[in-house]
């Protein structure tokens, strides 16, 4: 409040009024979206004709998320989501902060040829390999290493990944999950960014390259780890085509049972919805909401510490 | 033996252990199959009981594509005709990471709202909120919402404004949904950018005399630049790999519900070029205006 009392007095009201007139405006558009989802969620199916209700619904009803909540298997999906998204998460973290600890602070042959290697990862979109990707992972066999010892014993031997977590937790894990080219570029950036005289008294107290990582640069990577955490989740959470082509068709995560919620609620409820888009609406708002909620409520109870992490992330 | 060896050979030796693991995803997840998909673009797949098999076509998938498909070539069109957004994200991101950079009440509650997107805009609920929330024809009371481009439509109909600039205003409306929710990471990475740039550069322009239009052009603005580029990278990417964008939906069609693989290789292959065309354009157009600061 001082702020705002200083600046009356000094005559800059006027812009302080502007500014928050601005930031009224831009927060409104930008929760619009999310209001619309609530008001709409709890409303009844007839309120939807009455002319006379804007935002505030004259009638609650709670059959769109009961409707929802069944047509999306729900608690699965959820289930499916987190297990991905924390999962890749921690790995992402792991992965990206190695490889970038190396491209930080070690010269080694080739070392440019393989950080174009990293951006260009960036630069694929995923549909452009997602058929061989599939495939790779349809009939896993790295390297042809399962192969060759399929032929020594004989036996066919190529592992189905489509359907489990571990299409996702072995990429991750590898440095190539979703957009592991950027959690690598952020913690190259980082790295760099810090004094290497911690690494050199490191050194001279006798500890080896690992240690020196793990116990001195790591810890000190808090803001990295925590953006890269963060991404790595979020992205995995809401990623739709590796989710759908790599779980298959008895799993989904949230996002792939939102995408396919209008034709799964046609088939629940019958087919006089399906002829009525208002009555459906509702429903599909509500599996709208149920699907960002958890993340919503996360984000609510982090968001200051994760963004003065990002803010602060430190790349350059 | 390795204890033997110089430091600077280890040292060596030690960085490419760091990125070995990287590299092994690289092959295994990135390279084999980028090499597969611009094998399979020459082929005519199909699926039998042992798995895929190809015959080779030569390059006829390739111009299928680009002289006989009636779609593949508009909707290329369609997606550089997006681009336009790009320079209107930056702009947007840049004001509103500018806004979020000083301390005052209410900050912490904007910069959580400027976040959201980030959080929760997947790319399958921004498509519902364009044909749900958006749409012009499904809300029964529209008049009564303000970013509803129908209730606008008839605003200005009122107004006797001509058709063609109310189609013009209200495309530019519909828009705006699409540049506020896709400008989520680019606002955080350029308020990462802000933070970065050491405060007694502008203690030293405020002694100086400049006043906050010269430190804004003077100081932040050539600082930020390599900032710009990454966010403009950035957002050509996220624009051209989007759930809703046209033709990421024609390849995924031709591919799993009309089971013609190669065809599909083949589209996805050109349009990566187009993709690497247009960030190598924008690469070279940026490049000479990136102010490296040094310490």
């Amino acid at each position: 409040m001082g702020t705002i009392v200083y600046k009356l007095k000094s005559g800059k009201w006027f812009w302080t009024i502007c500014k928050y007139a601005i930031l009224i405006l831009l927060a409104y558009q930008l929760l619009y979206p999310v209001l619309y989802m609530v008001s709409a969620s709890i409303k009844d199916p007839l309120d939807t004709y009455d002319p006379s209700v804007i935002w505030i619904p004259k009638h609650l009803s709670s059959v769109g998320f009961m409707d929802a909540f069944r047509s999306m298997k729900y608690m699965q999906a959820l289930l499916g989501s987190f297990q991905i998204g924390l999962g890749c998460a921690v790995l992402d973290v792991v992965s990206s902060a190695l490889a970038g600890y190396g491209f930080a602070r070690y010269q080694f042959p080739f070392k440019n040829v393989f950080f174009v290697c990293v951006i260009l990862t960036l630069m694929v979109p995923t549909q452009t390999i997602i058929l061989p990707y599939y495939l790779n992972m349809r009939y896993f066999n790295p390297a042809g290493i399962l192969g060759l010892i399929g032929k020594i014993t004989g036996r066919e031997l190529s592992v189905n990944l489509v359907g489990s977590n571990m299409a996702f937790y072995i990429p991750s894990a590898l440095g190539a999950g979703i957009r592991s080219g950027l959690y690598i570029y952020i913690f190259k950036q980082f790295f760099e960014g810090m004094s290497s005289a911690l690494e050199e008294s490191a050194y001279v107290d006798g500890s080896g390259p690992l240690r020196t990582f793990l116990y001195i640069m790591l810890p000190n990577a808090k803001n990295a780890v925590v953006t890269v955490f963060l991404f790595s989740f979020v992205w995995h959470f809401n990623d739709y085509y590796l989710s759908k082509q790599l779980l298959g068709t008895t799993r989904r995560t949230l996002i792939v049972a939102l995408s396919s919620l209008r034709v799964d609620l046609a088939a629940l409820i019958g087919g006089q919805t399906t002829t009525d888009p208002l009555r459906i609406q509702t429903r599909i708002q509500a599996g709208c909401l149920l699907t960002i909620l958890p993340m919503f409520l996360l984000y609510m109870v982090a968001q200051r510490k994760l963004a003065d992490s990002i803010e602060h992330m430190g790349i350059k | 033996m390795f204890k033997k060896l110089p430091y600077h050979t280890k040292k060596k030796i030690y960085g490419f252990l760091f990125i070995t693991p990287w590299l092994v995803g690289f092959l295994l997840f990135f390279a084999v199959p980028f090499v597969q998909s611009c094998v399979y673009g020459f082929q005519d797949l199909k699926t039998t009981v042992s798995g895929m098999e190809g015959t080779w076509v030569g390059l006829s998938n390739f111009s299928y594509a680009l002289f006989r498909d009636t779609q593949f070539i508009i909707q290329c069109a369609g997606s550089l005709r997006d681009l336009i957004t790009v320079p209107l994200i930056l702009v947007y991101s840049l004001c509103f990471a500018l806004l979020l950079k000083k301390e005052y009440p209410g900050r912490t509650l904007m910069r959580a709202i400027a976040f959201l997107p980030v959080i929760i805009g997947s790319g399958v609920l921004m498509d519902i909120m364009k044909t749900d929330v958006f749409s012009t024809s499904m809300n029964s009371s529209e008049t009564t919402y303000l970013f509803s481009a129908s209730g606008l439509t008839g605003f200005f109909e009122s107004m006797g404004l001509s058709a063609g600039l109310i189609g013009f205003i209200n495309n530019v409306i519909s828009k705006i949904f699409d540049l506020t929710w896709r400008s989520g990471v680019q606002i955080l990475l350029f308020l990462a950018g802000l933070h970065n740039i050491p405060s007694y550069v502008y203690e030293a322009a405020d002694i100086e005399g400049a006043n906050a239009l010269e430190q804004f052009f003077k100081i932040t603005l050539p600082m930020l630049t390599p900032m710009i580029l990454l966010n403009a990278v950035y957002s050509v990417i996220d624009i051209f790999s989007d759930y809703g964008n046209a033709i990421i939906q024609m390849i995924y069609n031709t591919a799993f519900t009309n089971v013609r693989f190669g065809y599909a290789s083949a589209l996805s292959i050109l349009y990566f070029l187009m993709v690497a065309v247009v960030l190598v354009v924008l690469y070279l157009a940026m490049k000479r205006f990136i102010v490296h600061a040094e310490d």
